[in-house]
């Protein structure tokens, strides 16, 4: 079943140009360190506040999300910093889709008065856990009552075999090929050597290698899955007033989307099972922003495996349903050569799997004209975030 | 004491009938009382008319395969001693917007096609170092 009815659009408010995004930080990414999500949040937090030349003291919003108990809350910020001024906080922030729709709840508050100078943070640390099977990515899959005893027990299980599927199916239906996902492998793999700090940085990837590799779930092989890292990033956020009068150069939030699928975390039982609810995020971002798709110069995409991101540029508008393959193969996503810059710090595949946060900062980082594989005279950036059961299009502009 | 993870708890209400009918040799899904359009999984809103209250019926084991994947890596421990083996998804006969996530047996790797027939066989899932045995829904190519 293909059609429009298996999801849907959140109804937001135009919060069009009213914030910016002034101080990016991105903590040190690795494998297994040792550190606490704590730790890592904090390092992130500093190195974003210090970028946009403000203290811990100036914020007093807070965003994070709830899921795994162990994210920079107010206390945890508190304890970090020494401080004990009112927070204003938000449990819609954080990495993944959060990444992208937090910034349309700052704008809220900082419109309303709640908060001047607010701070979105998100940090793993599911290398270092990945032993105990404490948190990491298939844990609370596990703990779902249905997905225990209607998929687990089949092998449906855990995210790996899910997008496989829906990679099979993908092919079955539009001829996408090996060599197509590849090809997104291969360019984050690229960008992910020119970027500093890169987990795979001094890893290189070939297509040829890329098809040498054994397969894991097919159609997947192991570089079509993202990376298990410890990291994290922080973002500040405050009004386009304030901004001015900070240190960096602005860069607007010009367009916020969420879309959201029926089934939820049954991908299962998706009404169209080869998309992504970017179907439904993108347009209304485009459409706030006041962009087409051929205005963005460089796309970052929440990518746990390799046909996540071919959906989602499809499903966003970059080309026709279906034609992600051809669109994607040869150099389309390179930085320097292509028609659409795609995760040019290396994305979850190459960079690290911090869930979405450090593909924010990399993309205000594109927009300054300071990333590491820079695009040239990128002005319009989009963040695409993924959880499954909903997706959100974050449009960012420099002004 | 319900068979330990992965093997499904059979008592668990929203899905005991699913276990109940297979060992009886009965695929069974629920159908809502409203409309009665297929509702899976169990329990969940109808995703025609949002309705909640459901009943079992028993349908025919027939269905196509829409998607798979032969998992060779075996991603939790329990999954060592069967990899590599393929799981997907079928779609009902009865209503091919319902998909059973099954795993495929009896098809060699190379024969697999998406939405080709398949039939449903009854047989008792069991895993290396995990106590009990559980009689589930799995599907093999139709035999004609």
């Amino acid at each position: 079943m293909t059609g429009t009815d298996w999801g849907f659009a959140s109804d937001l408010d135009d919060v069009s140009g009213q914030i910016a995004i002034v101080g990016v930080g991105d903590a040190d990414h690795s494998k297994a360190s040792g550190r606490t999500t704590y730790e890592i949040a904090g390092q992130a937090a500093e190195r974003a506040l210090a970028d946009a030349g403000l203290t811990a003291r100036d914020v007093d919003g807070l965003m994070y999300v709830p899921f795994s108990g162990d994210q920079m809350d107010a206390k945890a910020f508190h304890a970090h910093f020494g401080t004990s001024h009112d927070l204003w906080t938000s449990d819609r922030g954080g990495g993944m889709v959060w990444a992208g729709s937090a910034p349309y709840d700052a704008a809220l508050a900082i419109r309303s008065g709640k908060a001047k100078y607010v701070l979105n943070t998100f940090s793993v640390a599911w290398a270092t856990q990945r032993p105990q099977m404490v948190g990491g990515p298939g844990h609370v899959h596990a703990e779902d009552l249905y997905k225990q005893n209607l998929e687990v027990p089949f092998g449906w299980f855990p995210q790996p075999v899910y997008f496989a599927n829906m990679a099979t199916r993908h092919m079955h239906e539009y001829g996408t090929t090996s060599e197509q996902l590849g090809a997104i492998a291969v360019a984050c793999r690229r960008h992910a050597n020119l970027t500093p700090g890169a987990v795979m940085k001094d890893k290189l990837l070939t297509l040829e290698q890329y098809l040498a590799s054994p397969l894991v779930a097919d159609p997947f092989r192991k570089e079509d899955c993202c990376l298990i890292s410890d990291g994290g990033a922080a973002y500040v956020m405050t009004s386009l007033e304030r901004a001015r009068d900070l240190k960096q150069p602005i860069i607007a939030v010009l367009g916020v989307g969420v879309g959201n699928a029926k089934s939820g975390v049954y991908w299962s039982q998706q009404g169209d099972f080869t998309a992504t609810p970017q179907q439904f995020a993108a347009p209304r971002s485009f459409a706030m922003a006041g962009v087409k798709p051929d205005d963005v110069d460089v796309l970052a995409c929440y990518d746990p495996f390799t046909i996540v991101s071919l959906m989602q540029i499809e499903d966003m508008g970059f080309c026709a349903k279906g034609d992600g393959g051809k669109f994607v193969s040869g150099d389309t996503l390179h930085f320097d050569s292509g028609k659409l810059p795609y995760n040019t710090h290396g994305g979850m595949l190459s960079h690290a799997y911090v869930l979405g946060i450090a593909h924010v900062t990399e993309i205000v980082r594109q927009l300054r004209g300071e990333a590491a594989a820079q695009v040239n005279n990128a002005a319009i950036g989009v963040y695409g975030g993924y959880t499954g059961p909903q997706a959100s299009t974050l449009v960012l502009g420099r002004r | 004491m319900h068979a330990a993870f992965p093997l499904p708890d059979v008592d668990w209400p929203p899905t005991r009938e699913l276990f109940a009918g297979a060992a009886r040799g009965e695929l069974r899904v629920t159908r809502c009382n409203l409309c009665a359009t297929l509702v899976w999984y169990p329990s969940t809103p109808c995703r025609t008319c949002g309705a909640e209250r459901q009943e079992w019926v028993t349908v025919s084991g027939r269905g196509t395969l829409f998607s798979w994947s032969v998992v060779r890596f075996p991603w939790i421990p329990q999954f060592k001693s069967i990899v590599p083996f393929v799981t997907g998804l079928v779609a009902l006969e009865e209503d091919p917007r319902v998909r059973l996530v099954s795993r495929i047996v009896d098809c060699p790797i190379d024969d697999l096609r998406c939405d080709m027939p398949l039939e449903v066989d009854f047989r008792p899932l069991r895993f290396d170092g995990v106590d009990g045995e559980v009689v589930v829904p799995l599907f093999r190519p139709e035999r004609r």
